[in-house]
């Protein structure tokens, strides 16, 4: 009996023994959270909280198998990974479907978006090229860059899908930053960017010039464009300082709050759990986001530290992003609040990330 | 130009520094935004707090009007003369229902609906603040009810609304007295504007229902209403209760009001009945009448077009009808000439046949050929002898009549709790001045002497100067409501009234009068003498008939000869018992020949009604 105990504990040991503690009761803390918030917002749909639980359990299945890979393993997948993920996105574009966008695979069992995908390859391919060459980047690397960055991040932005973009965008940036692009540099592509936005407005699409609109004047069309907004912003701001409790959100029981399980999930946090909550929520998001840029600090090879550290910075894009969204102060853009948001692909995927970063931390030894 | 370039060395532990240094400038970055937000989320959620909660209440909470109901309608022996009956009715809000056109489609094929409510519904949208819900269709079937419940869902912004609707269950006895209320329309939402009054859906339009609304509608409350984004009532927070409308209690009394419908057996015309000790109306009927229930969910196009014959049902013939007086007006003549001290009772004249004026060609007739010979006061009533009147009239002139009659209430209205009574014409140089722009002439003092001419007199008018006759020389404001009741367990508030006015100077100048008055009855020589017989009371009363052709030359016309709308109007005051009068009337019979044949059956069919016991009474 004893015996069998202690082969468990073994068991469980050496499959734990790559992750890091401290991270993952972090995760674990923001799972928790989204549940109870889930459970309130869906009004007691027990179906959509067992299948978000259901969703974290394959992703910490996953954070745990990947925890385990060496990153010299993963170095060696990555161009495949990135080619494989492209070739789906391709294929989105013959088989895909969704309501206003072809975001979706149907892979039978279960839908899968592509886009989501990216997010971990590009950062991969990323650090794969850099970990190659001289740093900091000059230009022609500079180049390659922006063609790994550039062809997934148009393919998605013309499905279109615009926060999946950005956020595939912002993770390859981030690379390039953390691999020691010069300031100047920097500076130089965000004029150019700056200098590009009038260009950009003609290729976005009606409802995302709507959005930013919206985002500029949202009361301008309170029963139309800016109806989220408005409501959104009464969801957080009556919830105070401490909120209304637990399942007392008037906002989203009565439906008020659009999209309340799913990209406004963070306002219903705000609506019953107060700024209390939402500081809570986002001091957890800084401790995952600082301890894994510390965790990518400790390894000694170029591909982890990118790899981690960029994984970790675009985690910081979402919750800013989406924060800053559900409470007026970024346009509407689709992105899900990380970890909390019911939904989709994003969830496992972000755990997966981190099951990356845990691997790199723990094998931080046996690499450089 | 450099022709060789020296190869860069990768440099790992100058990567890790850089990639340190970067690491730090990125989680600083981090860290600041997550700070903004927080602050962000601080400035809603606690410096603006207050405005959000307010917001999310609004958005949450929803007042919802509640309908008082509608004071209920008694007469004076507590019959139920007006009532509210749960109905149902079908609102929706266009700016909830998504595609307008094809609900209203969707809906025609569960309701009924014709094109007057699709075009009521419009109208009414018009006029109406945005959000708010607009009847559709009132008083739903049992069929379409069951109809809305299966689909009710397929159609967003559609609700089936219970609601009180008005029924009269004597239909067309009271139609003149009590009137109808029908469906608010644009005009009236403009009226009510804004206020919390525009929820209601049916005002008084006609009668009582229209005079007392203000009463009888109450004074809506509202509840808070937790609703959800689709407007859904999901429950109720608060109540503001509503305050109901007051009951009225009439001075009528539907017994006689039926008695009155049945006396006139058929033939057109009006009645007013009053206790002439109050100015209470005991029952006052204008025939034909209608039927007010047609009107409280909206008349459709064809009952309205019945409505719209040379009968004029719709017309109150005692509020709105003026006609001349004739006879009846000869013993307030009598009694101006006692009080003016030019005559005594016994005093004499002689009838010929013929009055003429002085220096005029043309004479003014007696009814009766060669006239009635040597007549006093009493025989000048029973006979209804008009040069008694002519004589009395040129001594009287003009100005003392207008004098004299204006204070029994001519040529005014009578105040009547009822919109819209004409004051009629009492006539004099004044008004002739006015109204023609010419002098009076002398013929037209003993054209009015006998009723004829200028004057125009409404039936009300006549009841109220016949009660004054009656009770000692006092004219009371006549009025349909006795008291009125706050709620069924509260105490019966009588409705003030305001004094009566002495108009008769000395009561001992009545009695002449009043005899001549009976003599018309049970005279002798009364011209209504046919209807005295067999009554175990005495009548005063006075016959008058009001020519609707001119008499040329000598022939003398049977008036029952003339066509029906050429025939006269017959009118008869009268009041009983004679001695104690507890019941005054005034009865015009439209097209009905003389006062005489026509209108005294009526009058004694209504006394009998009010002063013999009752026969058993049948429930409407």
């Amino acid at each position: 009996m004893i015996a069998m105990l202690r082969w468990a504990r073994d068991l469980v040991g050496r499959i734990t023994d790559k992750l890091d503690l401290p991270l993952l009761l972090a995760l674990l803390a923001l799972m928790v959270i989204s549940l109870v918030v889930l459970s309130s917002a869906s009004d007691g749909n027990s179906r959509l909280v067992l299948s978000q639980g259901l969703r974290f359990a394959v992703g910490l299945g996953a954070l745990v198998l990947i925890s385990r890979i060496p990153p010299a393993k993963l170095r060696l997948w990555t161009p495949l990974a990135y080619a494989g993920s492209l070739a789906l996105l391709s294929l989105v574009f013959v088989f895909g479907s969704g309501r206003s966008a072809n975001l979706w695979l149907n892979l039978g069992v279960f839908y899968l978006q592509p886009g989501e995908l990216l997010k971990l390859s590009v950062p991969m391919m990323l650090a794969w090229y850099l970990h190659s060459v001289v740093l900091p980047p000059r230009w022609g690397v500079l180049a390659v860059c922006a063609g790994i960055i550039g062809l997934p991040v148009g393919m998605v932005i013309l499905q279109p899908d615009l926060g999946t973009g950005m956020l595939v965008l912002a993770s390859g940036v981030f690379a390039v930053f953390l691999a020691g692009m010069a300031w100047w540099r920097i500076g130089l592509f965000a004029g150019l960017g700056l200098a590009a936005l009038p260009v950009g407005w003609h290729f976005l699409m009606p409802y995302q010039r709507d959005r930013i609109l919206t985002f500029l004047e949202p009361e301008s069309d309170p029963l139309g464009a800016g109806w989220n907004i408005i409501q959104s912003k009464i969801a957080i701001g009556s919830g105070g300082l401490t909120g209304k409790g637990w399942g007392q959100g008037s906002q989203s029981h009565l439906n008020f709050l659009p999209e309340h399980t799913t990209d406004f999930v963070f306002s219903v946090l705000a609506e019953e759990w107060g700024w209390v909550g939402v500081v809570t929520v986002l001091a957890l998001y800084l401790f995952v986001i600082g301890r894994c840029l510390w965790m990518a600090a400790q390894a000694r090879d170029g591909y982890s530290r990118l790899l981690a550290g960029s994984l970790a910075l675009a985690f910081s894009v979402y919750v800013i992003v989406n924060g800053g969204m559900v409470a007026g102060l970024l346009p509407v853009v689709g992105v899900p609040m990380p970890l909390l948001s019911y939904g989709g692909t994003s969830a496992v995927t972000l755990l997966a990330g981190f099951g990356m970063v845990m691997s790199v931390y723990a094998h931080r030894k046996f690499m450089g | 130009m450099r022709l060789t370039r020296r190869p860069r060395i990768k440099n790992l532990r100058a990567e890790a520094a850089q990639f340190r240094r970067r690491a730090v400038v990125a989680g600083v970055l981090v860290a600041l935004a997550l700070f903004g937000l927080a602050f962000g989320y601080f400035r809603l959620q606690v410096l603006q707090h207050e405005e959000y909660q307010l917001r999310s209440e609004a958005n949450r909470i929803k007042p919802r009007p509640i309908v008082p109901a509608r004071g209920l309608i008694y007469d004076r022996n507590g019959r139920l003369l007006a009532d509210n009956v749960p109905a149902y009715r079908l609102e929706l809000v266009p700016e909830q229902v998504g595609n307008l056109e094809a609900t209203l489609q969707g809906l025609a094929e569960l309701v009924e609906l014709d094109e007057e409510d699709i075009a009521r519904f419009h109208e009414t949208r018009r006029a109406t603040r945005a959000f708010r819900p607009i009847p559709l269709k009132l008083r739903l079937t049992e069929a379409e009810l069951s109809r809305l419940a299966v689909n009710r869902h397929r159609f967003p912004g559609v609700e089936v609304v219970p609601y009180l609707i008005r029924r009269y269950p004597y239909g067309e006895l009271f139609s003149h007295v009590i009137g109808y209320v029908g469906r608010v329309d644009a005009a009236d939402l403009q009226a009510m504007g804004d206020s919390r009054d525009a929820a209601r859906t049916h005002i008084g339009k006609a009668g009582l229902e229209r005079y007392y609304e203000e009463r009888l509608r109450g004074e809506i409350g509202y509840e808070e209403v937790e609703t959800n984004v689709e407007g859904r009532a999901l429950g109720v927070l608060r109540r503001h209760g509503a305050r109901p409308g007051a009951d009225l209690h009439l001075s009528v009394d539907a017994r006689l009001q039926q008695a009155m419908v049945d006396a006139f057996e058929g033939q057109h015309g009006a009645a007013v009945a009053v206790d002439p000790r109050t100015g209470e109306i005991l029952g006052m009927v204008s025939l034909p009448g209608y039927d007010p229930n047609l009107f409280v969910t909206g008349i459709s196009h064809k009952d309205w077009q019945a409505l719209q014959g040379p009968a004029r049902p719709l017309f109150n013939r005692n509020v709105l009808g003026g006609f001349p007086p004739g006879s009846i007006i000869k013993p307030f003549m009598a009694l101006a000439g006692l009080e003016m001290g030019l005559r005594r009772p016994e005093d004499t004249m002689l009838s010929t046949g013929e009055f003429f004026l002085p220096g005029q060609e043309r004479g003014y007739r007696d009814w009766r050929r060669g006239g009635h010979g040597r007549v006093d006061l009493r025989e000048s009533l029973a006979q209804s002898v008009n040069s008694y009147y002519f004589q009395l009239a040129v001594e009287m002139g003009v100005d003392r009549m207008d004098a004299w009659f204006g204070e029994f209430g001519f040529g005014h209205a009578t105040g009547i709790d009822l919109v819209g009574e004409v004051e009629g014409v009492r006539p004099s140089r004044d008004w002739k001045r006015r109204r023609f722009n010419q002098p009076w002439y002398p013929g037209d003092t003993v054209n009015a002497a006998i009723g004829q001419g200028f004057w125009v007199t409404t039936p009300l008018q006549m009841a109220q100067a016949t009660a004054a006759l009656a009770n000692g020389g006092i004219r009371h404001r006549l009025h349909l409501v006795k008291a009125t009741q706050a709620g069924f367990d509260q105490p019966l508030v009588p409705e003030p009234q305001p004094p009566g006015v002495r108009v008769v100077k000395d009561p001992a100048h009545l009695a002449p009068v009043i005899d001549g008055m009976v003599a018309v009855v049970h005279g002798p020589t009364g011209t209504a003498r046919s209807v005295g017989t067999g009554a175990p009371y005495r009548i005063a009363a006075k016959t008058g008939t009001v020519q609707r052709t001119s008499r040329r030359g000598n022939e003398n016309i049977d008036p029952n000869a003339l066509p029906y709308h050429l025939r006269h109007q017959a009118w008869m005051i009268a009041f009983a018992p004679a001695d104690d009068p507890t019941i005054a009337v005034a009865v015009l019979v439209e097209h009905g020949g003389s006062g005489s044949r026509a209108a005294a059956p009526v009058v004694r069919r209504i006394l009998d009604a009010w002063l013999l016991p009752p026969a058993e009474e049948t429930a409407p």
